[in-house]
């Protein structure tokens, strides 16, 4: 019976993120532990993880998945938390965030049995360390479709927090899908240089507005914050979310539509091939194609704004990714 | 666009941008100009932004939900002025060192006011919070109309209190005593003055002020709470002190230079100006930076005694 789960998982292991989205419950109890830079319930990239480990635990049982969490760990507190999972036997630890770099290469080094992941990052590191990497440019793009189509100044702003990673990915993708639905809107790209400085995401958002703006995008947690000054605006000003979290809040009645991390496919594969032996030495993708993002339309959202013909290239588009038949070539974006 | 709608959108966005940073820079001026500098600050702001949230947030279904924002407001000068006696404690009674007591209480707020929101709240959630209140005829004023008078009740406050803030301190006998125990507290102590009690008092009114100024953040500009939403603005507010040189109409012109300045670089971003934004978003800390360093005299203005505890019985 053992041997045949072993097979089973292995099997589902090769079907990991880049295949089927079918997963294998453990055979053994797996340890895994989160630790992230902001809080679980940040409606925002941590929230992400940590629902989706949830999911997983759910979904196999607690007495097979056992979780543990550490939250606001700045990089150079995260490796007491870290040693501390990896002493006591924990399988899988997940840095979650790109910050973590060094002190994942360090860690993997110490404790060569322990799986350790971060993200984003497409780095191939040790042989015990994962990275994945959502490619966000995806749901950028139908964002930016939305966007496109919905604007009636022909501006349309994004506060991000930073360029790099995630977060450049997403600008980018966003960008291009706005040019795909309308050659003739323009993009105001501007960072508030935080991630989690509200206040700042805010204070950007007024200043996008006030430029004309009537479609608003950002990324990362400090985004509630644009999305409250949204929020504020009666009228003609909507915002499209990189976290479907962002809907079930009340400022989301502005929301037309939100994309979220389905990372519950990443902690499958991390299990699967952990379990296959398999520690590490590989980046896993997120995209539409492995089910590693799902898009979600506001149900409450004004038909004359969410129109059908919105809700139509948004669905083909998607459909290409899933195909592979359209590719997001991001990196021709130069900001 | 039009320059001048340009240079419009960057003022009007500036002044509210300024409140926060200016209501805890002027409290941080009576905690200065008493002779005690309290880098606790940010961390008062983290509590009033808290308390300021909580009371609208947790009565919005009770029948007190119209008053939920006017008792947050009270509720954070209440936690302000708590953490201002607390601060007062450590430092005037106890005599601990200023800049140590200052980071732990900028710890304790942050923390306590994290921890509260996570037990009580939960998520990030958000408030109704106060709204913009145009004052009738001002606000239609061209131009200055919409830079000056269209801003919620709190950014009008914060602007009053400049000049009630130099009357108090220029002004009446408690500012006269303020002065005299950041200056010269022996010969305050000499005349009578209780050193220790206008200390207290002074760091009373100042944690009430960075309370109100965390309360700004809470209701006004964000309408949320987050345990990072002051982000370091307490400590920007302690700068400006030094950058106004100990006086209420200094500060303000701080507040207001630093606004601008974010403001500017916003706007810049968003103008799609081609500028590297990762010195967009320095600029206004440099020019904080620059201005302080090239305003060495400054210190003379200061108060004399300022960081350091008193004791009566000791002799130098």
């Amino acid at each position: 019976m053992k041997t045949f789960l072993k097979v089973a998982l292995i099997t589902a292991s090769l079907f990991g993120l880049p295949g089927g989205t079918a997963q294998a419950a453990p055979a053994s109890k797996v340890r895994i532990a989160l630790i992230v830079e902001s809080t679980v319930d940040d409606k925002g990239w941590c929230q992400s993880m940590h629902d989706a480990i949830l999911s997983v635990q759910k979904k196999h049982g607690v007495a097979l998945v056992e979780y543990s969490h550490s939250e606001k760990m700045k990089p150079v507190d995260a490796g007491s938390a870290a040693r501390q999972y990896a002493s006591k036997g924990f399988d899988i630890i997940i840095c979650h965030g790109a910050q973590y770099n060094n002190l994942v290469t360090e860690m993997a080094g110490i404790f060569p049995n322990t799986t350790f992941a971060y993200g984003t990052s497409a780095n191939i590191g040790p042989k015990n360390v994962f990275t994945y990497t959502p490619y966000s440019e995806e749901t950028g793009y139908l964002n930016g479709i939305i966007a496109g189509m919905v604007t009636r100044t022909q501006k349309i702003g994004n506060v991000g927090p930073v360029d790099g990673g995630d977060s450049a990915r997403y600008t980018r993708g966003f960008m291009l899908g706005v040019k795909a639905a309308n050659p003739n809107a323009t993009v105001r790209v501007a960072f508030t240089g935080s991630f989690g400085d509200f206040v700042k995401a805010g204070e950007l958002a007024q200043t996008q507005l006030k430029d004309g703006a009537d479609v608003l995008t950002g990324s990362a947690q400090q985004a509630i914050g644009a999305l409250r000054a949204v929020a504020s605006v009666p009228g003609h000003v909507y915002w499209v979310g990189q976290d479907t979290a962002q809907l079930g809040i009340p400022e989301g009645s502005k929301v037309i539509a939100a994309a979220g991390y389905n990372y519950a496919a990443v902690v499958e594969s991390l299990i699967a091939k952990r379990a296959a032996g398999i520690k590490g030495g590989e980046s896993l993708p997120l995209q539409f194609a492995n089910g590693g993002f799902s898009f979600v339309f506001n149900a409450k959202m004004d038909p004359k704004v969410l129109t059908p013909a919105i809700r139509k290239a948004v669905e083909q588009a998607k459909a290409d990714l899933t195909s592979g038949k359209l590719k997001i070539d991001w990196k021709s974006i130069k900001l | 666009m039009n320059p001048e709608v340009m240079i419009y959108n960057v003022l009007s966005l500036a002044v509210p941008f300024s409140v926060a940073i200016l209501l805890a820079a002027l409290g941080e001026n009576f905690n200065q100009r008493a002779g005690v500098f309290n880098l606790g600050c940010d961390g008062i702001m983290c509590m009033g932004a808290f308390v300021g949230f909580m009371l609208p947030y947790s009565l919005k279904a009770g029948p007190l939900a119209p008053y939920g924002n006017l008792l947050g407001v009270m509720g954070a000068l209440a936690a302000g002025a708590l953490l201002g006696l607390l601060f007062a404690l450590v430092t005037v009674t106890f005599r601990a060192s200023q800049g140590i007591a200052g980071i732990g209480l900028q710890m304790l707020g942050w923390g306590l006011s994290g921890t509260l929101f996570r037990h009580f709240v939960g998520g990030v959630t958000g408030v109704e919070g106060i709204l913009a209140m145009p004052i009738p005829y001002l606000s239609r004023i061209p131009f200055l109309g919409g830079v000056l008078f269209n801003h919620t009740p709190l950014a009008y406050v914060a602007f009053l209190l400049v000049p009630a803030s130099w009357f108090l301190l220029y002004k009446t006998p408690w500012g006269l005593k303020v002065r005299a125990v950041g200056t010269h507290p022996r010969a305050a102590d000499t005349m009578g003055i209780s050193v220790d009690r206008t200390r207290y008092q002074a760091l009373m009114l100042g944690g009430a002020m960075a309370g109100l100024a965390g309360a700004y953040l809470s209701l006004c500009q964000a309408r949320m709470f987050s345990d990072d939403l002051v982000a370091g603005r307490g400590f920007i507010a302690v700068a400006l002190v030094y950058f106004g040189r100990w006086s209420p109409l200094g500060i303000l012109g701080g507040a207001l230079l630093f606004s601008i300045a974010q403001s500017f670089q916003l706007s810049m971003q968003v103008w799609g100006i081609k500028f590297p934004y990762e010195f967009a978003v320095m600029l206004p800390y440099v020019l904080v930076i620059v201005v302080l360093a090239l305003a060495r005299k400054a210190r003379q203005l200061g108060p004399t005694e300022l960081g350091k505890p008193y004791n009566r019985e000791m002799r130098f």
